[in-house]
């Protein structure tokens, strides 16, 4: 099970650089698709994941880690084992951005946008893979912390079960922030049952916290 | 002894976790409350075959020891002391063993160069007062860290020194160090061996073994994973028999030191001594490659390398200026052209009186490291500059330069060694150049043997020739070809030559440069020092690449021009007709040039900039105020005008007259906030607005923001933070700066503020985005 990155989405794009619709000239577009190409010349997508028997309330299986938090409880109702999951696009894109910001800023956000799309897609693969490598039983969406009442701070635990900064080279800074940036962390259930799509409405968006069109009282239609 | 195999020991994690080491506790501190456990999983290895036991402190250092309630004295002496008892009588050596820190260096992370080398420095005192015996420095991916570390050890005790680093399949570690610049860098520091742990399993690690033996004569050191983890369970799969028999391939490549790391256990060391009883390992064949290195890629000197010769002052009013202003960007500006002009190695001399050299060269050179791969060539005739720089290096510099003087040898060789840097030495010395090839053979000969007398190996030596101007001395320039076929022929070293000084004062200089240089790459100049940004300078060392056979097929000379049209008339852009606004509302950066030239010719610089430049600027702002364009479309924009601005400054700089400014605004992303894009696009929309910035960067402590304020006596401030977690930081520094009395104005912005929140935090304006930003500063500085 390889982390692949197979597609950027280019509305996915459009939404972190806050596009509010409208023509988008040819140099733009131009710029979006070297953005593109620019973060898969220097992306190396890596992932790791474990699995652990799973009770609300009690620690994960062999571990002291109890997930914090009503909401997960609630996410993970039907479920009798997690998968914690981390994935990076590794020090490259970082690396070429402080070098975009010098000259070419636009182009340094861009390449933001298309790591922030393609860090998804990779997560998107992964978990795809692991359904059908868990079928039939069924999996849950992705839920990370910082997600819901989920806190950050839980990033502690998943760099400590997975093993992150030795397997995926990936430091947890004092702060809590993840470097390569382009780096998401998240825990999956696993259950008997059929589980919901939850809405992908504001509640579950990474970008909740920091979204433009919230703070305008918008909402960016998924 | 010599080529006897060393059997090194197993997994000290893995054992842990089996004696019921809970996840998520520091193993280390079992050192202390567990030793009896610690050492006797240390004892098995002992019986097992091991001679050289890691104590169990790869973690201990006061990062990953800030909450355990125990210092690193104590942790490492626990660590020492229980590797000392598992050993008791028996012939084994006790490693000291450092990991990596756990937070990536500079320029990915924060952490600092100086803070590593402090945490190690910590680890290596406490491991030499417990009495080990040498220290393994461990599992690391970057180079940089790696160097903090060497020195760290090498500083502050006297015991030998291993590295082994962790790399991927695709050859590279996680930050991207490939196996030469590894190789490079760890001989130049001068480790005592070398090597690979954890990554992958032995036949994984086979082919990069195999480079490694190429670059390097020093004892190789072997110490992989039992094969790949699951993935659902993390656990290791191959067995310790198939794992011993993977291990041999390795001996015949001479590795000397063997052992296991993640899911080996005893009897996989078991299984390693009887394979090691049966084979000896070979002898490693010479005849290594060798080069310079950034802390991420090599550069072979197989061949003619350009040295880019424009991160200096000398003669450049605009240079020297951003070298006064400390306007780092500008100067890694210059990096970057010349590494996209086809530089392999940049020459970095930021002399200049009224700069305080040492603190400069460690800021470009840092600066650099950030947004270039290039290995660096520290230029200066300061030792204190030429050490500073050598320390803030990462890989393998060049240092430039030597002369034949002995002063200058004896100050400046010992740095060489000491940092592992290839050094030029220039033909001449206290009574001047000679002026016949015979005396700066000479002198060449001298240098060489006062480097050789510190320890440098011959090939990193490269001899200057000296090129003068043939406007006044003609003759010269035979002299300089003659001295550089005999250092090159009969010396055997490489050979550097500064080409351009040889056409000064003539007409055309061009023809002259590039028949020289010709004419210099024939007689054997490996490394030319030029200004790759000069086409047909560039062009004709293609076209010698492809003549010394060095450019195999013509590939790189066809890729050269295949991309450009024959009989181009590049000066000669058609009129676009189009206006300066359009050209900035489109981001076209060359178009905004040519058209503020073209301005210039009917209005003073002033004039162009508040009549033109920045009107232009404001109806794009309009138009993203509005949601007719998007921010990349603003940034571009800004871009654009940027290049308008810059040829203005460069031209009021040639005049000598004050540099132009609506004024100073300081920026910095607060303390532990490491998203630092916000900010930067603010930064390029307000000095494209025509304001000084003074750019603190990223994780910035409060009190450097004060001490910034004050410095600068700066009328705004500008503070952003992305996370929730980090606007409390931004409220302490904005309590901060009121503190200390100065009557600045704050503004703020990122993700999570609101207006209303900015206010309570004590904010005099939130600016929503880039473009507010510029408007709150015109309110501010007029």
């Amino acid at each position: 099970m390889e982390a692949r990155l197979t597609e950027i989405d280019r509305g996915e794009m459009l939404r972190y650089l806050l596009w509010q619709g409208g023509a988008i000239p040819e140099e733009v577009d131009a710029a979006l698709r070297r953005g593109e190409e620019r973060l898969r010349e220097t992306a190396q997508p890596r992932a790791v994941w474990r699995v652990f028997d799973y009770r609300p309330g009690e620690p994960l299986g062999g571990t002291a880690y109890i997930p914090e938090g009503e909401d997960v409880r609630a996410f993970l109702a039907d479920c009798d084992q997690v998968i914690l999951l981390a994935v990076t696009l590794g020090a490259g894109p970082d690396l070429l951005q402080r070098r975009l910001r010098l000259h070419d800023m636009s182009g340094a956000l861009i390449l933001d946008a298309a790591g922030s799309a393609a860090v998804e897609n990779v997560c998107d693969n992964l978990c795809a893979d692991l359904a059908a490598a868990f079928a039939p039983r069924h999996l849950t969406d992705r839920f990370s912390p910082g997600y819901g009442d989920l806190p950050l701070n839980q990033q502690r635990w998943f760099f400590s079960l997975l093993d992150i900064n030795r397997r995926l080279g990936v430091s947890l800074t004092e702060s809590g922030l993840m470097v390569p940036q382009k780096t998401v962390t998240a825990l999956v259930g696993v259950s008997d049952r059929e589980q919901p799509k939850r809405p992908t409405g504001c509640e579950s968006c990474a970008l909740a916290e920091r979204c433009a069109f919230r703070k305008e009282g918008k909402r960016c239609g998924t | 002894m010599e080529h006897e195999i060393l059997l090194l020991d197993g997994a000290m994690g893995t054992m842990l976790q089996q004696a019921g080491l809970p996840t998520g506790q520091p193993p280390e501190l079992w050192n202390l409350t567990e030793p009896e456990t610690v050492a006797g999983i240390q004892r098995r290895y002992v019986e097992a075959g091991s001679r050289v036991l890691f104590t169990n402190t790869f973690g201990a250092n006061r990062l990953k020891l800030a909450r355990s309630g125990h210092s690193v004295r104590e942790v490492v002496a626990g660590g020492v002391r229980c590797a000392r008892e598992a050993a008791g009588d028996a012939p084994v050596r006790v490693a000291l063993d450092i990991g990596p820190l756990g937070q990536l260096l500079e320029p990915l992370g924060t952490l600092t160069f100086e803070e590593a080398y402090e945490l190690f420095r910590e680890q290596v005192a406490a491991g030499a007062e417990a009495g080990a015996d040498l220290i393994v420095i461990e599992t690391m991916s970057d180079l940089y860290e790696v160097k903090a570390a060497v020195l760290a050890a090498k500083e502050n005790s006297t015991l030998p020194v291993w590295v082994t680093m962790t790399f991927e399949q695709s050859g590279r570690s996680f930050v991207g160090v490939t196996v030469p610049a590894m190789a490079l860098t760890l001989d130049g520091l001068g480790v005592d061996a070398m090597g690979f742990n954890c990554s992958l399993g032995p036949r994984e690690l086979l082919p990069l073994l195999k480079e490694l033996r190429e670059w390097t004569d020093k004892p190789l050191i072997l110490k992989p994973n039992a094969g790949l983890p699951d993935p659902a369970t993390g656990e290791y799969r191959i067995s310790a028999v198939s794992f011993a028999r993977q291990m041999r391939p390795a001996l015949a490549l001479g590795v000397r030191m063997l052992g296991g790391c993640c899911g080996t256990s005893p009897e996989f060391i078991r299984e390693l001594a009887a394979m090691a009883a049966e084979n000896v390992p070979a002898a490693p064949a010479p005849g290594k490659k060798h080069g310079v290195c950034s802390g991420r890629r090599a550069v072979s000197l197989d061949g003619v390398r350009v040295i880019g010769e424009r991160i200096n002052p000398t003669g450049k009013k605009r240079f020297q200026q951003a070298l006064l202003e400390k306007d780092v960007d500008y100067i890694i500006e210059r990096g970057i052209e010349q590494q996209d002009a086809g530089a392999d190695i940049l020459d970095v001399n930021v002399g200049l009186p009224g700069v305080d050299e040492p603190e400069m060269m460690v800021s470009v050179v840092k600066a650099l490291q950030s947004v270039t791969d290039l290995p660096l060539q520290i230029d200066s005739s300061n030792p204190a500059a030429i050490e500073a720089g050598l320390r803030a290096v990462s890989g393998k510099a060049i240092v430039n330069s030597v002369n034949g003087r002995a002063e200058v040898l004896d100050a400046i060789l010992p740095l060489c060694k000491k940092y592992g840097a290839a050094v030029i030495g220039l033909c001449m010395d206290e009574n001047g150049i000679p002026a016949d090839w015979r005396g700066r053979a000479a002198i060449a000969r001298r240098i060489l043997d006062a480097a050789l007398s510190y320890g440098l190996p011959r090939e990193d030596v490269y001899i200057d020739c000296l090129t003068l101007t043939v406007s006044a001395q003609q003759e010269q320039a035979r002299e300089t070809l003659r001295a550089l076929r005999y250092v090159k022929e009969e010396l055997g070293l490489h050979t550097v030559l500064g080409v351009s000084n040889v056409s000064f004062g003539l007409p055309a200089r061009e023809n002259v440069t590039v028949a020289f240089l010709t004419q210099a790459l024939c007689a054997g100049l490996d490394l030319p020092i030029v200004n790759p940004n000069r086409e047909a300078v560039m062009n004709a060392i293609a076209a010698c690449r492809v003549l010394s056979g060095e450019d195999a097929d013509s590939k790189a000379y066809i890729d050269r021009f295949a991309a450009q049209p024959e009989n181009r008339t590049p000066a000669a852009a058609p009129e676009s007709g189009m206006s300066l606004d359009d050209a900035i509302l489109r981001g076209l950066g060359a178009e905004t040039a040519r058209l503020t030239v073209k301005a210039l010719m009917e209005r003073d610089e002033l004039s162009v900039i508040n009549e033109l430049l920045i009107p232009a600027l404001d109806r794009v702002g309009e138009k993203y105020e509005k949601q007719e364009i998007f921010l990349p479309q603003l940034i571009s924009a800004a871009n654009a005008a940027c290049e308008g601005f810059e040829l203005i400054k460069a031209r009021i700089a040639r005049r000598g007259g004050e540099s132009v400014s609506r004024g100073k605004i300081v920026l910095a992303t607060v303390h532990g906030d490491i998203h630092d894009i916000g900010k930067n696009i603010v930064r390029v929309v307000l000095e494209n607005y025509g304001y000084t910035v003074v750019d603190l960067g990223r994780d910035v402590p409060a009190e450097t923001v004060v001490e910034a304020v004050i410095r600068e006596d700066a009328k705004l401030v500008g503070l952003s933070a992305l996370m929730t977690t980090t606007v409390v930081s931004m409220a302490e520094t904005i309590a901060a700066i009121r503190r200390s009395g100065h009557g600045c104005r704050i503004m703020v912005g990122g993700a999570v503020l609101t207006a209303d929140y900015a206010a309570r935090i004590g904010a005099d304006y939130y600016a929503k985005d880039a473009k507010q930003s510029a408007d709150i500063a015109k309110k501010v500085l007029g």
